[in-house]
C-alpha cells in the first residue's frame, strides 16, 4: 500500500490539536455538573450511540472514550447494510449518532435523503492526509456527488472475497482459479458459506460471470439463479459463524469457504493456523476484477443531539491509540487507514502483520473493484434466498 | 376483598400491550404491499399468496415435521425417566432432576456451540478422544438434519420432562395396584391407568416441547450447517436482508395459526386445576 509522506505531529495526533487538555478538563467538570442532571437530560447531553459493525463495539475502545471524555457511549451491530439505512429512512435518525457502513451509502442513498450530516472540511480533510495515498482528497466515496460535502471518515478497509486451506489448494493455484474454484466439481462439499448474504450475492455474481454492479439482462439473472442453486447446494455448511467455518477447514471438513477475508481469517492466522488464507482472485467478471474491496465511511446522522461529541468521536478514532484498538477490533486484526503512518503501522509486531497478509495486500486491493450498490438486489436476493430455502 | 375482575385487570393491560398489540400490528404488516413499509397503504393478500406458491413450503415442513419428531421422542425418553425420578423420590432423584435442569440456566447457543465442539470431526472432542485414546477414526453427523434432530432434542427435553414429572405424580400408587390385582397387563396399565392420568402433564410438556421446536432457528443454524431452512429463518431472512416486513409479517402469521391450531384444541382438553392439585 502506497503510504503517505510524513505529516506533521499535530496532524498525526488530531485529537491534541482539536480538544486541548483545557477543553478537555471543560468537558470533564461539564460531565461531572451533568450527573446532578436528570438521566434523561444527561444522557441526551452526553451520550453517543453507534449503528456499526463490531470493531466500533469493542469495550476497550469504548472504555477509553469515557475515560477521555466522560461520555457514555452506547452501540449496535449492523444486520447489513441496507438494514441499517432503513432503519434510518424509518426514522431512527433520533436515536443514532454514528453510523458506518460501506462506501456507497453515504454519496449514493444517506446524504441525498439528508440522514446525515457533512462535516466541517478544515477539520476533518486533513485526517485524510494521514492516511494511504488511495484515499487522497478529493476522494470520491467520502464525498457529496458535486463534490462540495464531506461525508464522513475513512478507517477500515480490505478485500472479502474467499479463503482456502492453503495445505490443500496452493494461494497461487486459488488465485489464478479464482470464483471458478466453487465451480469446480472436484469441490463439491468440500466448501462452506458464510451467510454474510448480501456479500454472497455479490460472489455468486462473479461465480456466474456477471459484474455485481451492473445492470442485469434476463441471461444473467437465469445465470444468477442456475449459479446461486448450484453452489447453495453443493455447499458442505452454511452458518453466520466464520469461526466454525475455521474450525471446518481446520477439521478437514471443508478445504475453502465464501465469503471470507482478513477479517475471517487474522484471528486464526494470528493464533498460528496460517494456512487459513484469504484469497483475493486475480480476475474476474468486474471490469477484469475479481475482488471486491470494501471500505467503511464513518458519518455522523442527522441527529442534532450529540452533534458535536459524535464530530469529537469521528476525530478521535484516527487517533493511534484508538486507529489500533479499531484494527484489532474484537479480536480480528483488520487493516485501518492509519497504517498509512509509521505511528500506528510500528504497533503491529511481524507475526501480526503476517496475519493480515500484509505483504500481498496493495496486490489485493488492485485486484478487487470496490464496493458498490448493487443494482436490482432485490431479485438476485429473492433468487438467492429461495435457493436457501430449496437446500435440503 | 373478594379477587373479581378488577385483580385481573393487571394481566388484561399486559397482555394487550405485550400480545395482542403486537400482534394486530404484525397482521396488519401481513397486509401491506411487499418491501413497503407504509401502514396506510392500500391493504393486500399478495404476501400470502406468495408463502404458498414462492417455496416457503419446505421450511414450514421441516419445522412442522422437526418440531414433532422431537416432542415425540422427548416423550418417549422423558416417560421412563419421569417413572424412574418419581419411584427414586428423596432418593437421588433431586440430583439427577438437578443435574438436566441446570443446563436449562446456560444460553442455548452456547450449549449448543458445545454440542458443535463435541460432534466436530478430526480435533472433536469425541472423534479427537476417541482417536487418541484408541486409535479409532469416525465421522460426524455435524451439519446434517441428524445433527439438528439431536440438537432439538437435546435443548428442549427438559420442557417435556418437569411437566411429565408433574404429570406422573399424579397417578395414585393404589389405582396401578388395583389394575394389577385384577389382571391387567403393563401395557394395559399403561394405557388404560398411567397415561389417561398422566395426561395433563404430559399434554403441557408436548405443548411446550413443540410450540418451542416451531420456533427454533439455533439447532439448524449452528449444528445443522444449514443442512435444512427452517420457517423461523426464512422469516428471519426477510426481515433482515431482504427488507421485506410484509412478507415476513405474512409467514410469522402463518405460524401463528399453525401453533394455535395445535395449542387451543389441546389446552381446551386439559384440566390444569388438576394438574396444580385443586
Amino acid at each position: 500500500m502506497k503510504r503517505r509522506p510524513t505529516v506533521p505531529s499535530s496532524l498525526r495526533n488530531p485529537m491534541s490539536g482539536a480538544l486541548s487538555r483545557r477543553q478537555m478538563m471543560g468537558g470533564m467538570a461539564a460531565g461531572l455538573a451533568a450527573a446532578g442532571l436528570p438521566m434523561s437530560a444527561r444522557a441526551q447531553a452526553d451520550q453517543i450511540a453507534l449503528l456499526t459493525w463490531d470493531a466500533y463495539a469493542d469495550p476497550r475502545l469504548l472504555d477509553m472514550w469515557r475515560k477521555e471524555t466522560g461520555k457514555d457511549i452506547r452501540y449496535e451491530i449492523h444486520i447489513s447494510d441496507p438494514t441499517s439505512v432503513n432503519r434510518l429512512r424509518a426514522g431512527e435518525t433520533n436515536v443514532w449518532n454514528f453510523i458506518n457502513l460501506n462506501n456507497p451509502w453515504a454519496r449514493q442513498v444517506l446524504w441525498p435523503e439528508g440522514l446525515i450530516y457533512d462535516l466541517p472540511r478544515d477539520r476533518f480533510e486533513p485526517l485524510y492526509a494521514q492516511m494511504f495515498e488511495k484515499f487522497a482528497m478529493p476522494y470520491d466515496w467520502a464525498l457529496s456527488e458535486d463534490g462540495n460535502n464531506l461525508l464522513g471518515v475513512v478507517q477500515r478497509f480490505e478485500t472479502f472475497d474467499f479463503v482456502v486451506n492453503s495445505d490443500v489448494i496452493a494461494p497461487a493455484t486459488a488465485k489464478d482459479e479464482g470464483w471458478d474454484l466453487f465451480n469446480n466439481p472436484d469441490f463439491a462439499g468440500r466448501y462452506g458459506i458464510l451467510a454474510y448474504e448480501d456479500w454472497n450475492v455479490m460472489d455468486i455474481c462473479m461465480g456466474a460471470g456477471i459484474h455485481p454492479y451492473k445492470p442485469k439482462t434476463e441471461a444473467d439473472y437465469a445465470k444468477f439463479e442456475e449459479t446461486a442453486r448450484r453452489w447453495i447446494n453443493n455447499a458442505k455448511m452454511i452458518t453466520t459463524d466464520f469461526v466454525q467455518l475455521n474450525l471446518a477447514m481446520l477439521n478437514g471438513e471443508i478445504d475453502l469457504y465464501f465469503t471470507g477475508g482478513t477479517y475471517t481469517a487474522s484471528s486464526a492466522r494470528a493464533e498460528g493456523a496460517t494456512n487459513i488464507y484469504a484469497i483475493t482472485p486475480n480476475s474476474g467478471p468486474a471490469d477484469g476484477k475479481g475482488g471486491i474491496n470494501w471500505i467503511e465511511l464513518n458519518s455522523a446522522v442527522a441527529n442534532p443531539t450529540g452533534k458535536e461529541a459524535t464530530f469529537d468521536f469521528l476525530e478521535w478514532i484516527t487517533t493511534p491509540d484508538a486507529a489500533e484498538i479499531v484494527a484489532r477490533g474484537n479480536g480480528n486484526l483488520q487493516p485501518v487507514s492509519q497504517m498509512a503512518q509509521d505511528e500506528v503501522l510500528s504497533r503491529f509486531s511481524a507475526d501480526e502483520l503476517d496475519a493480515i497478509q500484509w505483504d500481498e495486500f496493495d496486490e489485493r486491493i488492485s485486484n478487487a473493484v470496490e464496493f458498490d450498490i448493487i443494482p436490482d438486489y432485490d431479485r438476485l436476493y429473492d433468487i438467492y434466498s429461495a435457493a436457501i430455502r430449496d437446500r435440503g | 376483598m373478594k379477587p373479581g375482575p378488577l385483580f385481573a385487570l393487571p394481566v388484561a393491560l399486559f397482555l394487550l400491550v405485550g400480545f395482542a398489540a403486537p400482534i394486530v400490528i404484525v397482521g396488519w404488516y401481513s397486509l401491506i404491499e411487499p418491501r413497503s413499509f407504509d401502514l396506510t397503504s392500500d391493504l393486500t393478500l399478495a404476501n400470502y399468496r406468495a408463502a404458498f406458491t414462492e417455496g416457503y413450503g419446505g421450511p414450514f415442513y421441516w419445522s412442522i415435521f422437526g418440531a414433532l419428531l422431537t416432542t415425540l421422542t422427548c416423550a418417549l425418553i422423558a416417560w421412563p425417566t419421569a417413572k424412574m425420578l418419581h419411584a427414586r423420590a428423596g432418593r437421588g432423584a433431586a440430583i439427577i432432576t438437578g443435574l438436566i435442569a441446570v443446563p436449562i440456566f446456560v444460553s442455548e447457543s452456547v450449549r449448543l456451540f458445545g454440542l458443535s465442539l463435541f460432534m466436530m470431526p478430526g480435533g472433536g472432542i469425541l472423534a479427537g478422544s476417541l482417536k487418541a485414546l484408541f486409535g479409532v477414526s469416525i465421522g460426524t453427523v455435524l451439519n446434517t438434519k441428524i445433527a439438528v434432530y439431536l440438537g432439538l432434542v437435546y435443548v428442549h427435553f427438559p420442557f417435556m420432562l418437569f411437566p411429565l414429572l408433574l404429570g406422573v405424580a399424579l397417578i395414585p400408587r393404589d389405582r396401578i395396584d388395583a389394575a394389577r390385582d385384577l389382571g391387567a397387563s403393563r401395557w394395559q396399565v399403561l394405557r388404560e391407568v398411567e397415561l389417561p392420568l398422566a395426561l395433563p402433564g404430559l399434554a403441557i410438556g408436548a405443548l411446550l416441547t413443540f410450540v418451542l421446536c416451531i420456533g427454533a432457528n439455533a439447532e439448524a443454524a449452528i449444528l445443522g450447517g444449514q443442512a435444512v431452512t427452517v420457517v423461523t429463518r426464512a422469516i428471519e431472512q426477510r426481515f433482515s436482508y431482504a427488507q421485506d416486513w410484509p412478507m415476513g409479517a405474512a409467514l410469522t402469521m402463518l405460524v401463528t395459526l399453525v401453533t394455535a391450531i395445535v395449542v387451543f384444541p389441546v389446552l381446551a382438553r386439559i384440566d390444569l386445576n388438576r394438574l396444580i392439585r385443586r
